[in-house]
């Protein structure tokens, strides 16, 4: 075994890519929340960039490297150590035998992800090794890390580098959304459309994989609220009971029964990774035609750095 | 009715589970999307925005439709899913005997005397929508779902029963639960029940539940 877990950290998953193709037998999405950082740790430890990685939300844990291993950190802020120095993300770097790694609290941002060269061994189900915490597969064992677990690393040499400037995700704690109108929105009223794309949304404290609730106002539809249950993906935006918007991440289920009021445009959907508690959010509402253009620009910049890119954001 | 909601997401209304599942199941075939979710009276495509125009996979969508939806075979075999009503396994049951006026004995002959179909197979692995409940057995979801409930257990909900495959948080009204493991992640079927498959339930003892 390769890495000791000294403390889990808040909730700490192996993540690779998503599942997709099967939501119609009901299984989600599940894979990096922010799936742009997962690529950029593994880009800096020579690994495809799906190669399972640790994502660590909000308190990250304590390992221990029982042997030398190449790893990267990218994703949110927050403080990073090894046996008690100071390490930078968005670079290479290397564990000798014995070397404590601490990855203390989010500070800016919700989830750090921490890549080791060669991968981390997971189990592969249904075509990824990602975890699906409510269903119990993938990852390791399906669950969350513990304390005492021993994690495997398949073993390669890393290169030397260093994440460009102009390549660092950047994460902040008020951000901006483009998202279309879905299916029901004209079931909003008036002054509730108005609101969906004019509010500056607080993160209520139910954010997770599964999903975020939006605070700020509160919607209306004209029907009495539900509807018979509907194919939904990550990034829907559905209006439940409460009149709060609820955002849908990656371990949503795959079909809902709440009116779909809106839906995150595909380039914005990574973003939705890093949006913790108390955050703002502005949806800023496009076209179809206008939300594809923003995929191409966002795809053409970020290929330079990340030839998969078109996968990475899928 | 096709609906385009979002950059790579269409979303078409038809009228009814059936009609859902087999036009999501010619658009599969096509290979038209990367995910086609049929849903009780929709079926939701997502496409891949960077490779395919819109435009098309719109024009594809409805020359699917045109050409005629073909309808599934109907499903030959009858799976029997043993039930313990009430009790621990079943915590609703007797508030829906007030709210029905029914005595339980009356639910249990309502719920064990039909053969049903599969609606629909969706929101967690494996959950399956069962439609043709009896009228008399109609109630709304839950206002406040469950944050767990169990494996295995049989809700009933808007004139269907819901099988939950797995744990998970849940707001149909829940009469029952059934031993049978319905999703196993590691078989090489991983989902017992499939969608347009004919289901009966059998009433067990609580004794022969855990046999």
């Amino acid at each position: 075994m390769t890495i000791t877990v000294i403390k889990p950290g808040l909730l700490s998953t192996i993540q690779s890519r998503p599942r997709i193709g099967l939501r119609h037998q009901g299984i989600p999405a599940s894979g990096a929340a922010d799936p742009l950082s997962l690529a950029l740790a593994n880009r800096l430890v020579g690994n495809v960039w799906d190669a399972p990685a640790l994502e660590v939300a909000l308190l990250g844990p304590t390992l221990r490297f029982e042997r030398e291993c190449g790893f990267a950190i990218t994703g949110a802020v927050a403080a990073i150590s090894l046996n008690g120095n100071v390490v930078e993300p968005h670079a290479t770097l290397h564990a000798s035998a014995g070397d404590e790694l601490v990855v203390g609290a989010a500070e800016i941002g919700a989830r750090v992800y921490i890549a080791f060269a060669g991968g981390l061994a997971a189990e592969e189900i249904l075509g990824s090794t990602s975890t699906n915490l409510q269903a119990g597969f993938g990852g390791l064992q399906g669950r969350a890390l513990q304390k005492g677990d021993e994690l495997a690393v398949n073993y390669a040499s890393a290169p030397e580098l260093i994440t460009p400037d102009d390549f660092r995700m950047p994460v902040s704690s008020s951000w901006a959304v483009r998202a279309c109108a879905a299916s029901e929105t004209d079931q909003l009223d008036a002054d509730s459309l108005e609101y969906l794309f004019n509010t500056n949304w607080t993160v209520d404290r139910r954010a997770d994989r599964m999903g975020l609730r939006l605070a700020g106002a509160k919607l209306t539809v004209s029907s009495d609220g539900r509807m018979p249950s509907a194919g939904v993906i990550p990034g829907t935006i559905q209006c439940p009971e409460d009149g709060a918007p609820y955002v849908l991440s990656v371990d949503a289920g795959t079909v809902g029964g709440y009116p779909r009021i809106a839906q995150v445009a595909r380039a914005d959907r990574h973003l939705l990774g890093q949006l913790r508690p108390g955050d703002h959010v502005r949806l800023l509402r496009r076209e179809p035609d206008e939300a594809v253009e923003a995929l191409h620009a966002k795809l053409a910049y970020w290929r330079e750095w990340l030839p998969d890119i078109d996968e990475v954001l899928l | 009715m096709l609906t385009r909601c979002g950059d790579d997401l269409f979303s078409i209304a038809v009228e009814s589970p059936l009609e859902a599942q087999a036009l999501a199941t010619q658009l599969g075939n096509t290979g038209i999307g990367l995910e086609v979710i049929p849903g009780i009276d929709t079926v939701v495509v997502r496409f891949d925005a960077a490779r395919q125009d819109g435009e098309s996979v719109s024009r594809a969508i409805a020359a699917s439709i045109a050409a005629g939806i073909e309808p599934l075979q109907a499903s030959e075999s009858l799976l029997e899913i043993p039930v313990v009503y009430g009790g621990e396994y079943g915590p609703d049951l007797d508030a829906l005997c007030e709210e029905t006026g029914l005595s339980t004995e009356d639910i249990i002959a309502l719920h064990t005397g039909s053969v049903f179909h599969v609606d629909m197979v969706g929101f967690t692995p494996g959950f399956a929508f069962i439609g043709g409940l009896d009228d008399r057995l109609r109630v709304p979801r839950r206002k406040e779902p469950r944050l767990r409930v169990e494996a295995g257990s049989v809700g009933i909900a808007d004139g269907r029963t819901g099988l939950y495959a797995m744990a998970s948080p849940g707001g149909w009204t829940l009469i029952g639960r059934t031993p049978y493991t319905l999703f196993d992640a590691h078989a090489d079927r991983p989902f017992v029940l499939r969608p347009g498959m004919r289901v009966r339930f059998k009433a067990i003892s609580a004794d022969e539940f855990g046999a």
